[in-house]
């Protein structure tokens, strides 16, 4: 237990370094990018006066390492801040006369809080898609690597990892929603609007976890261990169920860890805005589109901060299956 | 058919074949030979004779391109080739037993030692509970002189040593009680005290077992020691068969004989060897000590520190061969890195000409360099894949802006043609040559600057006993034209006794004892010494009785080093002060000793 102790430790401590780099570099971009999001918030007819005024108010106009102290200060006691666009009742205001001063506006915690049960029902379900399809598809083809599934599996990915998401989306909604009035598609008013964007999801996850898979359960399979253990007396079952499972989850894992997590991320985005569900996504790429930095912040903070968590559970579960990687 | 007719194992007209694509290649061809019940049959040859395709073959786990193209493998008069599936697999474990070369890869390193004993025994009894199969796992364990059986049942492959982990094998082949085991050179890849365990072991359990044994060795000795009747293979065909005694005294063929002569000789050697020439040490070690820390799981941040090397003195005089041996894990290959001045020393310093190496700068140790050499074992992996031999070779004289040009070109080709690599070589790449011309393209890049001292890291291990011989006349030669002095360090003792004139026997990071060559065969000090030679696999007499000299057990962990005598702990000879007082180096003129006996 000491190792997981220490272990824990040190990954934590280096992952809180890391969450403020990013921190700063998200920080630092969004005030040098064009832009000015108080011209957002008043709009077009307030006058320059009124834009300084509002901008010295929310301490746009102090130099930007006070600005980042302000906002690590605000950060530790839990606080992100508030949006400059969203109210508390959920209306976006920008531009909007009565939007001065900051009272009414929305926590960032009580945006990310509300949106995220949606990314991850998402998420969860898209990842459940994908490794329904492909763990038993990588496996067959990873034990046969010449044989015909393992070509078939090969073309699969191939061109799962060819389609792009967004004429993909376009194409399911226009097939299943429109025209055949399966799967409903647009916004969020029950769970069957996840299905379709799951999907989505799982079709490029599918691409990236079935080559994974089958390359290492091919290299797990030429250990000489495998075949030893046949001669020592065991099935061939045995030797694949307890020990080239066992072993090629950990680069499974590893990918979890490194790839499918930004991956995941990057595409959630996308799809989340094309089905306009209503998850972290959407809110971010609203967010950007309306410079509204503090929810912007948070958002990066906390998806690096669920980074760093999947990475050291990832690298813990690892050295649970292989102790070798405790040393 | 009568039972007590049929042989255990028949073997019929056995042919393999491998399938290249340039056409087929015979690589077993028409082996015939029986195997009675509890019978102990050695099986040796040469490298590349086809021993291991043979025990393969038996257990049917011939990798592709090999295949039996002809004759019957019967066991208990059935044959194993045509086999319906289900059948094999009730024989498989259970009645034929294999323990390959390779201890380390034979488990899965995730998965707990006891758990994949068990497994096995379980799958090959079903009849038998899981805790019956614990219980006969620990007993064998006791069997084998595992020490603490019951903790290391949990503990993992990586965590036990080569020698250990054959042990390891030797229970699960035996748990299930086979009619015939095949050991295919399973004390190739251990060191020789750890081998001559091994042997003395499975000599003691084959009483116990009535198992019959193919014990398959490229060793001489050592399948001598186990066997009833021998059987020698060449190139895939039966020589002949014959007793131990017979095989020595009256060998039919002269590839038998040659096999018989490549036996090292120790103690009935015909040529001296190399003495000093000089008084004048050209490179001196004083209290030289190196440690490691690596990480330690059971402990919050945590280190362990792997003591590799510990305090040793010793001076390597101008001129001589001196000779450096010792078993895995004695920190050999971590002095060789201090000699060469790789990594400093943590403490003690080494001085090369009077001059100490520390206090140098990193100009005075670069110019340094040009003085002393080192040459590695594997000839594969220390050489640039993309460049010409003749850019391997001039390389130092170009870092050391020593000679460019047609002089550069001219010192190159005269290298190559002192370690004898044709000319054409120079334009070839290093794929493109054998083994052999490989570790002649190092001593080439090695001595081209012109060094006074060649460091020799089991340079000559790779190499046949051929080749060994014809580099050790060409190490010879040079040495008489430029007045080299060679450290030759290698775990082989056959190797040192012919080549150096004064030895250091290092064992966990500590010089036991350095003594002339004719001294340490003949008069070894040291228990240690005197542990090791008694385990050399020879055919004449050893001097040294294993039974007395050699006891169990390994090596300590050099991260745990017991107090006091770090020896004690495996010394036939260990009194009170062994196990308080370390003991300090006795000197006498150019040999030492570190041993309370001699104090």
């Amino acid at each position: 237990m000491a190792f997981v102790l220490s272990f824990l430790l040190r990954r934590l401590s280096q992952g809180l370094v890391i969450i403020l780099l990013v921190g700063f570099v998200i920080f630092s971009l969004l005030r040098i990018i064009p832009g000015d999001p108080v011209r957002m918030m008043v709009g077009p007819m307030a006058s320059e006066e009124q834009v300084e005024e509002i901008a010295a108010e929310l301490g746009l106009r102090d130099p930007m390492v006070v600005q980042f102290g302000r906002y690590l200060f605000q950060l530790s006691q839990g606080d992100l801040g508030k949006s400059f666009i969203k109210n508390k009742s959920g209306a976006s205001s920008a531009g909007g006369r009565e939007s001065q001063g900051l009272d009414n506006k929305a926590n960032v915690l009580d945006l990310i809080i509300s949106t995220v049960p949606f990314s991850l029902q998402l998420a969860g379900l898209g990842i459940a898609f994908a490794l329904l399809f492909s763990i038993p598809l990588g496996i067959a083809a990873g034990l046969r690597p010449s044989g015909i599934i393992a070509k078939i599996a090969f073309a699969i990915s191939s061109i799962f990892v060819s389609l792009p998401n967004i004429w993909l989306a376009i194409l399911l909604i226009l097939v299943i929603s429109t025209n055949l009035q399966w799967l409903p598609a647009i916004g969020y008013k029950g769970f069957s609007y996840t299905i379709l964007p799951a999907i989505i999801l799982a079709v490029e996850l599918s691409a990236v976890i079935v080559r994974a898979l089958s390359s290492s359960v091919t290299a797990i399979m030429q250990e000489s261990y495998v075949q030893a253990g046949v001669v020592r007396g065991l099935s061939m079952g045995h030797m694949i169920r307890h020990h080239v499972l066992r072993n090629s989850s950990i680069p499974m894992l590893n990918l979890f860890g490194a790839q499918l997590g930004g991956l995941l991320l990057g595409s959630m985005f996308v799809v989340e805005y094309i089905f306009n569900y209503p998850g972290l996504g959407l809110l971010t790429i609203n967010a950007v589109f309306q410079r509204d930095f503090p929810v912007i912040q948070g958002v990066a903070i906390i998806t690096t901060a669920v980074l760093v968590l999947i990475n050291i559970i990832v690298d813990l579960i690892s050295a649970g299956i292989d102790r070798r990687l405790q040393y | 058919m009568a039972a007590a007719k049929t042989p255990l194992l028949s073997v019929r007209n056995l042919e393999v074949t491998a399938h290249l694509r340039r056409g087929d290649q015979n690589v077993l061809s028409n082996i015939s030979f029986d195997l009675g019940a509890g019978e102990v049959l050695g099986v040796i040859g040469e490298s590349g004779a086809g021993m291991t395709v043979l025990s393969r073959a038996i257990v049917n786990w011939l990798p592709a391109p090999l295949a039996v193209t002809r004759g019957e493998i019967l066991f208990r008069g059935n044959n194993l080739l045509n086999m319906p599936e289900e059948d094999a697999a009730k024989l498989r474990g259970k009645e034929i037993a294999y323990i390959g070369s390779d201890p380390t890869t034979a488990l899965d390193p995730t998965v707990p030692i006891g758990t994949h004993l068990t497994a096995k025994l379980m799958a090959v009894k079903p009849e038998m509970s899981k805790a019956e199969a614990r219980q006969r796992i620990f007993d064998l364990f006791d069997a084998v002189r595992i020490p603490s059986p019951k903790a290391r049942f949990n503990e993992f492959p990586f965590q036990f040593s080569g020698g250990m982990m054959q042990r390891v094998m030797i229970v699960d082949a035996l748990s299930a009680d086979p009619a015939l085991l095949i050991a295919d050179n399973i004390t190739q890849p251990l060191d020789v005290t750890v081998a001559k365990q091994i042997v003395r072991l499975l000599n003691g359990l084959k009483e116990d077992f009535d198992t019959s044994i193919i014990f398959v060795s490229s060793s001489l000795p050592m399948a001598m020691d186990i066997s009833q009747e021998l059987l020698v293979l060449q190139q895939g065909k039966v020589l002949e068969r014959a007793t131990p005694q017979d095989l020595i005294s009256n060998p039919q063929t002269d590839y038998t004989r040659r096999l018989i002569e490549q036996v090292p000789r120790i103690w009935e050697v015909d040529h001296t060897p190399p003495a000093s020439v000089s008084q004048k040490p050209i490179l001196s070690v004083q209290n030289a000590s190196k440690t490691y820390h690596t990480k330690d799981p059971d402990k919050v941040f945590g280190t362990q520190a792997v003591q590799a090397v510990r305090g040793v003195s010793f001076d390597i005089l101008e001129g001589e061969n001196f000779g450096i041996v010792g078993e895995s894990g004695c920190g050999k290959s971590t002095l060789s890195r201090l000699l060469s001045w790789i990594e400093a020393p943590d403490t003690g310093d080494i001085f090369f000409d009077g001059e100490s190496i520390s206090a140098m700068d990193a100009k005075g140790i670069k110019n340094l360099r040009r003085q002393f050499q080192l040459i590695l074992q594997d000839p594969y992996t220390c050489l640039p894949a993309h460049k010409t031999i003749t850019q391997i070779i001039g390389e130092p004289m170009v870092i050391h802006k020593l000679a460019a040009g047609k002089a550069l070109k001219e010192r190159v080709a005269e290298v190559m043609q002192e370690v004898g690599l044709p000319d054409d070589t120079g334009n070839k790449l290093p794929f493109q040559l054998s083994a052999s011309q490989r570790q002649r393209v190092n001593i080439a890049r090695a001595m081209v600057m012109k060094p006074r001292l060649l460091i020799l890291d089991e340079t000559l291990s790779s190499l046949d006993q051929l080749e060994q011989a014809r580099l050790l006349e060409l190490f010879d030669k040079l040495q008489k034209e430029h007045k080299f002095t060679y450290i030759f360090i290698s775990h082989d003792l056959a190797l040192v006794r012919r080549a150096c004139s004064r030895i250091g026997v290092m064992y966990l990071g500590r010089m036991a004892e350095v003594a002339e060559n004719e001294e340490l065969f003949f008069e070894p000090r040291h228990p240690y010494s005197r542990a090791m030679l008694s385990a050399m696999p020879t055919l004449e007499k050893n001097r040294y009785d294993a039974a007395t000299c050699l006891l169990d057990g390994e090596p300590p962990s050099p991260v745990n080093i017991p107090p006091g005598c770090s020896f004690r702990t495996r010394c036939p000879d260990a009194i009170d002060a062994c196990g308080k007082v370390d003991p300090k180096v006795t000197l006498d003129g150019t040999t030492q000793v570190e041993c309370h006996l001699f104090e």
